[in-house]
């Protein structure tokens, strides 16, 4: 009988690179998967020759805990075509155990193996190098690009170490971007300063018809709760923002709920971002969730490539949202991701560069300005 | 099965010519009817002994243009032959020849019986020139799956292979509202193609049966209209885009009688070029020397004051 959480339940194998065997994190998920009840998965070395695994046991997920060799500290891939928010990615690891029929990592990552970083000390080397090479040099990072923040934390510990290790960084902060509930990591640092617990948020039908193996919204945000109660600023993101039938009574429930568990200014900031995705997602949406409709609305190639829903639409959801937060007293915390001058001015009334640029203005608000 | 060394000569009409197995006879080529005119018959038919006698194992078109000449025919034959066996000879026999995806499907469909899936990708679609797992694969199998007289029309060559994806998505009442707009027209790929996905992706995003957003459309109406197939199909692409996208449409719609406003009488053209996802529009006119720039650029500056200019940059109004 296992114990472990909901999300994690579908974790049938584990695999660990032959160097990667002793490491903390290695030792970490051993132990916790017993203490969940799942001492019985079976783990398989890998030999140092090679390179990668391939495992396909239906809808069983694979842990493969691998000494990467590649860059950690990497800058968000985003576009010239549209306002990015500048933030630093620290890359631990690739895929996430949950599935929300959005979510671009499908696209990215078509196997069920969940990889985790084990080096953890050629992590940290690479920080150090580069966060203490100009302490006057200020970082906005986050992990939850490739992955969930959070998603592994039960069993790696993950994010407790990371936050442990940048205490002595004052000129990082670091964003843990989730959609599942794990506090663990709070009692790794004493920086509420520089940590920025980071919940996605949806309207109350795409939570259910759309994420699944995820925590509840109200989970989410009594966790957002819990953290501003301890002296953080939180962030709250919504992306993607869906059109569908209800789309105004949806977000506005979300919306207005926000404010019973948190106050405008507990939150660092907000991203608001409309649904887009690769052409090669779609298709995998249509196999894996049949039921999923949102995806034929209507959908234009954006400057970027991706698939944006057309313009006038997402305006029209985007004005709807930030009236409704503006209403809430929400207003510098507010972005949009990945949105165009055009876009920023139709719907606030100004554009990044009136106010000195995106990610200075983000940069600010995380460091507390 | 086995080719026995036994070649023997026969009239032609001795030979039976029965079986599914002879999947893409009927196509006689006029190279081959010269060719055994003048030269006579080069290689033997194969047949093998059938319930009825000798019978055709592979040559049929060899053995159409000799009863036509009147000759008897050389044939080889064939022992231990069962039903997998006749079709892959027959197969190996025809490998010179160049074939389409209608070819591919019968060939396909007269495999699907006697092999599962697996086998018919992973051994046949190869001896077809389709990667196993690839696209084309997927599609070839969607069709299997599809009733026949869908498979009929691909048979025909009504229908184009990429078609079978999303009729394979259809349910059988989605795919008898579609049916008559295929009837009687033969669509190019991308036309049959657009105009499927369009209706389903509407149907699907409207929670309604595809039969109700032809008739919103009116689309059956404008099948009862008499018109060339030529603008049939391009009257019904057009409608079947509208219900996709009804506010491209509109923005669309707009601009380009914007446009026609601005550049009027004038040789400039003027287009959105990003799916209305800026506000930008490009202007364009073509001159091969000084005079045509001269006036080019006069046009250019009589344009500029044109009100139409707003609707131009912002087709969606002060919604947009």
């Amino acid at each position: 009988m296992t114990n472990l959480p909901t999300h994690l339940r579908k974790i049938g194998q584990v695999f660990v690179d032959e160097s990667m065997t002793d490491t903390p994190v290695a030792l970490r998920v051993r132990s916790r998967l017993a203490e969940g009840g799942r001492a019985d998965i079976p783990w398989t070395v890998i030999p140092p020759d090679q390179d990668r695994v391939v495992f396909d046991r239906g809808e069983t997920q694979a842990v493969y805990l691998k000494e990467y060799k590649g860059r950690f500290l990497r800058f968000c891939p985003g576009t010239r075509a549209y306002h990015c928010c500048g933030y630093r990615i620290i890359h631990i690891g690739e895929n996430c155990p949950m599935a929300c029929s959005y979510c671009i990592l499908q696209a990215y990552f078509q196997d069920r193996v969940l990889k985790v970083w084990a080096n953890q000390d050629d992590l940290f080397r690479e920080l150090a190098d580069g966060f203490g090479a100009d302490r006057d040099t200020r970082y906005r990072v986050g992990t939850g690009e490739f992955t969930d923040s959070l998603a592994l934390e039960h069993l790696t510990g993950y994010s407790r170490d990371l936050v442990h290790f940048l205490e002595d960084y004052d000129n990082v902060v670091l964003e843990l971007k989730s959609k599942v509930v794990d506090l663990t990591w709070m009692d790794g640092t004493t920086r509420t300063d520089r940590v920025l617990p980071a919940w996605s948020l949806n309207a109350p039908f795409i939570n259910e018809h759309e994420e699944f193996g995820v925590s509840t919204l109200t989970e989410r945000l009594e966790a957002a709760r819990t953290c501003a109660e301890a002296g953080f600023k939180v962030c709250l993101h919504f992306d993607p923002i869906i059109r569908f039938d209800g789309w105004r009574e949806g977000y506005a429930e979300i919306i207005d709920r926000i404010f019973d568990y948190v106050k405008p200014e507990q939150i660092a900031y907000m991203s608001l971002g409309s649904f887009r995705c690769m052409p090669q997602l779609n298709p995998i949406i249509e196999d894996k969730f049949p039921e999923t409709t949102y995806i034929y609305n209507e959908f234009v190639p954006g400057l970027d490539g991706k698939a944006r829903l057309l313009r006038p639409l997402r305006v029209e959801q985007f004005q709807f949202m930030v009236d409704r937060l503006r209403a809430h007293g929400m207003e510098e915390q507010l972005y949009f991701c990945m949105e165009s001058t055009e876009v920023w001015n139709e719907v606030f009334g100004y554009a990044p560069k009136d106010f000195g640029g995106l990610g200075k203005r983000l940069m600010g608000r995380a460091f507390g300005e | 099965m086995q080719l026995t060394s036994e070649i023997f000569s026969s009239p032609t009409q001795a030979i039976h010519t029965g079986g599914g197995h002879l999947f893409w006879s009927g196509n006689i080529s006029e190279s081959l009817k010269n060719s055994i005119a003048e030269f006579g018959q080069s290689a033997p038919v194969l047949v093998y002994n059938g319930e009825q006698g000798p019978t055709l194992a592979a040559g049929s078109a060899r053995l159409a243009v000799l009863a036509e000449l009147g000759r008897p025919v050389l044939a080889r034959m064939i022992e231990g032959a069962d039903d997998v066996s006749l079709g892959l000879l027959y197969l190996a026999d025809n490998a010179h020849r160049q074939i389409d995806d209608a070819m591919r499907f019968k060939t396909l469909q007269y495999f699907a019986p006697l092999l599962d899936t697996a086998d018919l990708e992973q051994d046949i679609l190869p001896r077809l020139g389709v990667r196993p797992k690839s696209k084309d694969a997927r599609l070839l199998l969607d069709w299997l799956g599809l009733p026949g007289p869908w498979q009929e029309l691909l048979g025909r060559g009504t229908l184009p292979l990429a078609a079978g994806m999303v009729l394979a998505r259809m349910d059988d009442a989605d795919r008898d509202a579609v049916m008559p707009l295929f009837a009687d027209m033969a669509w190019s790929r991308s036309n049959a193609v657009n105009v499927l996905t369009w209706l389903y992706e509407a149907a699907r995003m409207a929670g309604t049966p595809v039969a109700e957003v032809m008739d919103k459309a009116g689309m059956s109406a404008l099948l009862g209209q008499g018109l060339s197939p030529k603008d049939a199909i391009a009257r019904l692409c057009a409608t079947a885009r509208q219900a996709r996208h009804p506010e491209l449409t509109r923005l669309r719609e707009r601009f380009d009688a914007a446009a026609r406003t601005v550049t009027g009488g004038t040789g400039w053209k003027l287009f959105q070029p990003d799916n209305f996802e800026t506000n930008g529009a490009e202007l364009s006119v073509r001159i091969k020397d000084r005079a045509q720039l001269a006036q080019a650029v006069e046009e250019l500056h009589g344009m500029a004051d044109n009100p139409a200019w707003e609707t131009v940059f912002r087709p969606g109004g002060d919604n947009d």
